[in-house]
């Protein structure tokens, strides 16, 4: 490595990069602002309202506290808080059974297929939990497959999707793969020589699983159980098209019925029973940062990739693949695939031969009513441009809370996450108001536009959690070459940061566009003719009892969410969720 | 090309003192070499510099451009400041070519394009790495890394150039060219240069002068050769080559001769001058270099020196010669023989000049 004598550098007078003043400034000030007001948006209104004596945009309102007094006097509303939580409690219950069970069978043992039921355990969570409610009503509906056929040998059907337990089993199998995921990626990171300790010491297979292997899970366990309890107490959909024919009322429905459904509503109550539920919330989404926050107590130290030895099941390997071959079947794959079946027939019944009754009829008559092509193009738009324009957003919010000297990015940080303590109902409400209350924006009112502000402000922690992960991985040391070679903190974000981060923010934009287009409890709340999306219409079409055209839109939505995760996973290596 | 200035540079994290009361003026065009184990403050200051970290109070001047002055309120942030820093971790920008990484100082500088592809030229030759213009990070060796990183910070000619552990991402022979190489282009380019390390080779074979830190604190500044024969306190003494310290106390006083005896835990006596003038009674602890000890033959006469009776504890094979660890009284000490020796107990010579007296006590590095 000698060098040439006469290879030097000329000098040179090089004017020092004149960044424009304050420009980034402006931008995170900017940016900052922008959150906050897209976050209060909702928040604001429902909290003014509940405070009213009548409606907010009416004249000559009197603040006034009644409204806390006359929810809790509404006939039957203790019957509802009951519903809600046993309803939520039982959720809990049965995602945390499963969710752990298929964490431990499918992910540390020498099953067959583990593999393969685990990717299919997992489905639930891509779809929404309506298209999920209308696959069970499928088979386990009263005029469902498999009831039918239940009854044609004995005497009825066991079971009653039209009860508490009955629509805590559907809800407790739509999130029972957060449980796993949690599971799985707390197993993943944990020591497998701490196993392999016990077995040295002696330990054989059930007790080193009940004395190390599930005391490890319980942070996992606990923090996805309150996950799951909260996302028990705003679930909208099984409530509603269980719930609700048999009378059994939960807050989500409560607020669904006197806000949307009602034809005089009562804005007091409805906001107030926001408020309520809001605040709840709040409470549980603090417990989950506790949670976290204590868990070093069982952080395990060393995290290499090595994968832990699986147990070994020995006699029972194939009893128990059976097993899970007959749940996985039973609770994902029937319905969904009776759904999908049903879409192409006119009826589905074990009387009648499925040949006779094959047909396009559905999508026929779906494709005849304007409302329906409409309500999956207006899908499409908003999942797309929403999308696009929410990754922007947290792209943003994420390089200015991790990646910035902003005097306010801690508190920016903590508003951004926010809306996971707002549950999706309060978020619709809050936003029908905002655009009620707020002169000049009545023109978006009926755009679907009011739809992606929504979706954007309720998913931004989503976006966040796909994002943050990398840039916390990236090294500062790219940023600060950028910085000391005299780029300004916009241009090393334009040209540095954002450019590396990109594998981060197309998965982020993928899982926005899913979330998006399976996105109906914010939605029911602020639709018009006109700005329909999937979510919508499914629920009008169930309302008019037209399980055709329900079926061919939930297979339409299934189609497509099923292609971008194939594609995303296959093609773009996305890791979706855990 | 200019002169730095840091005077009382405090920063806190908190109730703890990254860096406290560091003062230090580096003249134009030298080579200054902060040096410390890891956690002294030596990178706190260099990012104190180059503007990533906010000191909590003092000064820093580069030429007469302030960037720092805690009094004033004065924060250039980095992009102001003009100054050249390569990264521990190279930190070329993966999404880039070599030439798109070389050229993005220029390009903020909004330099023609024919300067641009002119002056990056050079720059890759002066690393030689010219071939490599279309290259991708990531298909270059960590040495051609090396290289790419510093052609990208000489090619806008800061204003002084800040090196942060440069070769500590390199394998052994690799370090041992690069540092030759790193020689030679300073030599050449005379840049006003802070070289962070905590490889002492590097700081004794690179450096004007040193500056040695520990625990947020300059502990000595001076030239290597000072810094090695004269360290300033036992810590100096201990982080800078290879030292064996001897502890004890204070028997026979310096008189007129500078000389001192020390009295060892095990009741045995070294006589040791010193232009440090301790007390009877005191407490202290006197060092020698590895080179400066030899053992003494049966009938060696103590002329110029002392004799005294060491254990064997240790010997081992280092390749062309053998290390020995003894013990005095309770000292650890390690001395490197030509030939192996079977025996338990060894006779060692120690010099009358040449070991350093220090009055404070420590008990040096345990082996």
């Amino acid at each position: 490595m000698s060098l040439d004598a006469s290879t030097t550098l000329a000098p040179a007078a090089d004017a020092l990069p004149k960044p424009l003043p304050g420009r980034d400034t402006v931008i995170q000030y900017g940016m900052a602002l922008l959150t906050v007001v897209l976050i209060a948006a909702p928040l604001l209104p429902v909290l003014y309202q509940s405070m009213l004596d009548r409606a907010l945009y009416d004249s000559g309102q009197q603040f006034t506290l009644s409204n806390f007094g006359r929810l809790f006097h509404t006939d039957g509303f203790g019957l509802v808080i009951w519903n809600t939580f046993v309803f939520a409690t039982l959720t809990t219950l049965i995602s945390q059974t499963l969710g752990t069970l298929a964490a431990v069978l499918f992910g540390r043992t020498d099953m067959p297929f583990a593999r393969l039921f685990g990717e299919l355990f997992l489905w639930p969570i891509y779809l929404s939990a309506l298209v999920l409610s209308f696959g069970w009503y499928t088979i386990y509906g009263p005029a469902g497959y498999l009831t039918l056929l239940m009854q044609s040998i004995f005497d009825g059907a066991p079971w009653n999707l039209y009860s508490l337990p009955g629509m805590a089993m559907i809800a407790g199998v739509s999130q029972a793969p957060v449980a796993y995921i949690y599971c799985m990626s707390s197993a993943s990171i944990t020591d497998p020589t701490l196993e392999e300790a016990a077995r040295v010491a002696g330990a054989g297979t059930l007790r080193t699983l009940s004395r190390i292997t599930l005391p490890l899970l319980l942070p996992a366990i606990a923090y996805s159980a309150v996950l799951n309890f909260t996302v028990g107490l705003e679930l909208l959909a099984i409530p509603l098209v269980f719930g609700d024919p048999a009378g059994i009322t939960v807050l989500t429905t409560f607020l669904y019925n006197n806000g949307v459904a009602s034809a005089r509503p009562d804005h007091g109550l409805v906001a107030t029973a926001a408020v309520l539920m809001f605040a709840v919330v709040c409470v549980l989404v603090w417990l989950q940062g506790r949670l976290l926050g204590n868990t070093r107590r069982f952080v395990t130290l060393g995290g290499k990739a090595t994968r832990p030895r699986p147990f070994r099941l020995n006699r029972l390997r194939w009893p128990l693949c059976v097993f899970s071959a007959i749940y996985i079947t039973a609770t994902v794959v029937m319905p969904i695939g009776a759904l999908l079946l049903r879409a192409f027939t006119s009826l589905l019944s074990p009387m009648v031969p499925i040949t006779d009754v094959l047909t396009f009829s559905n999508f026929a008559s779906m494709l005849e009513y304007p409302v329906y092509p409409r309500s999956i193009w207006n899908s499409f738009i908003v999942s797309t441009l929403g999308g696009a324009v929410a990754t922007a957003m947290v792209g943003l919010i994420a390089i200015i809370v991790l990646r910035s000297d902003f005097r306010w990015r801690a508190p920016l940080h903590y508003v951004a996450l926010f809306p996971r303590a707002v549950p999706g109902v309060v978020a619709g409400i809050g936003f029908f108001y905002a655009f009620a209350l707020v002169p000049g924006l009545g023109g978006l009112r009926n755009t679907i536009w009011i739809l992606v502000a929504a979706f954007t402000m309720h998913f931004i922690p989503v976006g966040l959690g796909a994002v943050a992960p990398m840039l916390l991985q990236m090294s500062p040391d790219f940023d600060r070459a950028a910085r000391t070679q005299g780029a300004d903190w916009w241009t090393t974000s334009r040209r540095i940061v954002l450019p590396l981060l990109r594998p981060a923010l197309v998965a982020c934009f993928i899982i926005l566009f899913i979330t998006f287009f399976k996105e109906y409890t914010t939605a029911i709340f602020l639709f018009a003719p006109g700005s329909e999306v999937i979510g919508t219409t499914l629920l009008q079409a169930w309302t008019q009892g037209e399980v055709g055209l329900v079926s061919a839109l939930a297979t339409v939505q299934v189609m497509v969410i099923g292609i971008c995760v194939t594609a995303a996973r296959a093609f773009l290596g996305v890791k979706l969720y855990g | 090309m200019a002169e730095l200035l840091i005077e009382n540079l405090h920063k806190r994290f908190g109730p703890v003192k990254a860096i406290e009361d560091v003062n230090i003026r580096v003249a134009d065009g030298e080579f200054v070499t902060l040096l410390g184990p890891s956690g002294c403050g030596k990178s706190t200051t260099l990012g104190a510099i180059a503007g990533l970290d906010q000191p909590t109070s003092g000064r820093i001047r580069v030429g007469n451009k302030t960037y720092f002055d805690g009094d004033k309120a004065i924060f250039l942030p980095p992009e102001a400041r003009n100054c050249g820093l390569v990264f521990q971790s190279y930190a070329l920008w993966p999404h880039m070519t070599v030439y798109d990484n070389v050229v993005f100082p220029l390009k903020l500088r909004r330099v023609s394009t024919a300067d641009c592809k002119r002056r990056v030229e050079e720059s890759l030759a002066l690393v030689e790495m010219e071939r490599f213009q279309d290259r991708y990070p990531h298909q270059l060796s960590g040495g051609q890394q090396q290289r790419v990183a510093l052609a990208r910070t000489l090619v806008y000619q800061p204003e002084i150039l800040l090196l942060d552990e440069p070769l500590s991402n390199l394998d052994a022979k690799l370090r041992d060219r690069a540092r030759t190489w790193l020689a030679e282009l300073r030599t050449r380019l005379g840049l006003t240069t802070i070289y962070v390390t905590h490889d002492q080779v590097e700081a004794l074979a690179l450096s004007d002068r040193i500056v040695v830190m520990n625990g947020g604190r300059i502990s000595q500044i001076g030239a290597p050769q000072e810094i090695y024969t004269r360290p300033a306190d036992s810590f100096v003494a201990d982080f800078i080559g290879t030292t064996n310290f001897l502890n004890g106390e204070v028997v026979g006083a310096p008189g007129g001769d500078g000389q001192t005896l020390v009295s060892l835990s095990d009741g045995q006596r070294v006589l040791i001058k010193s232009d440090k003038r301790p007390s009877l009674g005191d407490k202290v602890t006197f060092a020698y270099r590895p080179e400066q000890m030899r053992l003494a033959t049966p009938n060696d006469p103590a002329i110029g020196g002392s004799i005294i009776e060491a254990d064997v504890v240790s010997h081992s094979y280092v390749g062309g010669r053998w290390q020995v660890g003894l013990n005095v009284g309770g000292n650890q000490i390690r001395i490197e023989t030509q030939d192996a020796t079977t025996d338990r107990q060894l006779r060692l010579w120690l010099p009358l000049t040449g070991g350093i007296l220090f009055t404070e006590r420590t008990h040096g590095k345990s082996h």
